[in-house]
């Protein structure tokens, strides 16, 4: 109705770095759930990923601080400041716990399992469950509780952040697999039955993925005004190419669509591919929900 | 030792705001004053008036929403401070305690009023604190002192003898966004929702 004729523009705090640390411990979550897959919970054909899973989890588990370092203003202070001035209401300050408990206790399973010790494989393995969901879902709850920010303040969005984190390790993990086996391995040759069994897993997952977007995108539009607003510019405005195109079009459904026919699937051209788009879409999700979530001014 | 500004005391004044709008002139000369007396870097404002213009000649009025922090009854600012640096004093002035912010922003995109900034050459967060200083004083805030036509009064909300509380009480007030539950303490007369208005385009970081 009005025009403004002064306002003072709001910085946008949390932007690509944040979404980098998210894609790198959702990353890290997924491909620990794989490894965790035949010695937790005894799904045997996906032993030969378990190993190279730990592995993956603790390395990216180690970069993406990182990128939460860069972001604050203190790094060295925050650090300290994070574990002596503890405050139990706010989810980030649980976090700092987290990323040091999660990869302590990934190694030791890690160490464990390259050991060959079954019995407590398995028990860091169970214990390293509730610990990966936490690490990567509390960055959900981060922005769920972000409370001015209705595109963020959804039950949903621990939840979407744990099914995205897995379905882009297992593209990862499929990814490394691959190419594990075709250069890093004396027989030169693929383990197809484990692929195929990733692959599968990625078909269903991501149909989940989408219906959780779905729910979200549903709600967001029968919402109050800001919620309306937010959801039209992520459907029409000028975010849409990266949410429309880039992170659900390119990043879930086109893989969706590979993984679910038997004939694409088996074809390690499509598999590849549909692993990178995957990949690619899932960091264009971190950067729309973190990035784009904030981007329209409140008032 | 976790949290270190956590006391209890009642029977203290609890500081508030009211800003009246048929008063107000759009001058800008609280932002002014803002700036000169907290030491505000170019670029950023702790209060500034937002303004707007609508209607179609010859029926146009420019609106004004003068915005500061709401010194919030239960601020979220607070509640999501990793490190506890964002706190709230007894007489209800939301704080900001430098020796513990990180500057990890995320106050900031939690506050529903978008009055926080990260400071250019501090690294961290800063933002109104009622010019707490020369509360402690015994003095008006730099806006309320500024302000030439006193739109802005400032005081106990508290004292039912004081001015701030009797308006409040007696006057059609509104909040900005009352609806989050955040209790602000900075109460409008005469606040055009107009000025509040949604926005659906934002300009994006990568664009030009």
């Amino acid at each position: 109705m009005g025009k403004v004729v002064f306002d003072v523009q709001y910085q946008t705090t949390l932007a690509f770095l944040i979404s980098y640390y998210f894609y790198f411990t959702g990353l890290s979550a997924g491909s620990f759930m794989i490894s965790t897959l035949s010695y937790g919970f005894g799904m045997e054909k996906f032993k030969p990923a378990s190993k190279m899973g730990v592995v993956a989890a603790v390395l990216l588990l180690l970069l993406a601080p990182q990128f939460l370092l860069m972001q604050v203003g203190w790094p060295i202070k925050s650090i300290w400041n994070h574990f002596v001035y503890f405050n139990p209401l706010s989810a980030m300050s649980y976090g700092a716990f987290l990323l040091m408990l999660y990869p302590m206790n990934s190694v030791v399973y890690g160490i464990f399992m390259f050991q060959g010790n079954l019995k407590m494989t398995k028990i860091f393995g169970l214990i390293g469950i509730p610990l990966a969901l936490a690490v990567h879902g509390y960055t959900g709850w981060i922005l769920a509780l972000g409370v001015a920010r209705d595109y963020w303040n959804t039950g949903l969005m621990p939840i979407v952040f744990l099914f995205s984190a897995m379905v882009s390790g297992i593209s990862m993990m499929i990814l490394m697999i691959m190419v594990r086996d075709r250069f890093f391995t004396k027989e030169k040759t693929i383990n197809h039955e484990l692929i195929d069994s990733l692959a599968k897993l990625l078909g269903w997952l991501l149909v989940v993925d989408l219906f959780l977007v779905f729910c979200d995108y549903s709600v967001l539009l029968y919402s109050k005004l800001e919620a309306q607003e937010v959801a039209h510019f992520m459907l029409f405005g000028k975010m849409s190419f990266w949410f429309v195109i880039v992170e659900n079009l390119i990043g879930k459904v086109i893989p969706m669509i590979i993984v679910m026919i038997p004939g694409m699937r088996k074809s390690y051209f499509w598999l590849i591919l549909a692993a990178l788009m995957n990949m690619a879409g899932i960091l264009a999700m971190r950067i729309v929900t973190v990035y784009g979530g904030q981007a329209l001014p409140l008032m | 030792m976790s949290n270190p500004h956590k006391s209890k005391n009642s029977d203290l004044p609890r500081y508030g705001m009211l800003i009246d709008l048929d008063r107000c002139v759009g001058c800008h000369t609280c932002e002014i004053a803002c700036k000169i007396e907290n030491d505000v870097p170019l670029g950023i404002w702790r209060s500034w008036v937002k303004e707007i213009e609508k209607g179609k000649y010859p029926d146009v009025v420019r609106s004004f929403r003068p915005t500061l922090c709401n010194h919030c009854e239960n601020p979220i600012c607070v509640k999501v401070c990793p490190v506890n640096a964002a706190w709230q004093r007894e007489d209800g002035i939301v704080m900001l305690d430098p020796h513990l912010c990180v500057g990890c922003r995320y106050c900031m995109s939690a506050c529903p009023y978008e009055v926080r900034y990260i400071h250019p050459t501090k690294g961290m967060i800063d933002k109104c604190d009622f010019c707490s200083t020369r509360v402690d004083a015994g003095l008006k805030p730099s806006c309320v002192e500024a302000c030439p036509s006193s739109a802005r009064i400032f005081g106990d909300l508290n004292d039912a003898k004081s001015e701030v509380a009797k308006l409040v009480a007696t006057k059609a007030v509104s909040t900005l966004k009352p609806e989050i539950g955040t209790g602000p303490r900075v109460y409008y007369i005469g606040l055009d929702p107009a000025t509040m208005e949604i926005k659906r385009e934002a300009k994006l970081v990568w664009e030009k």
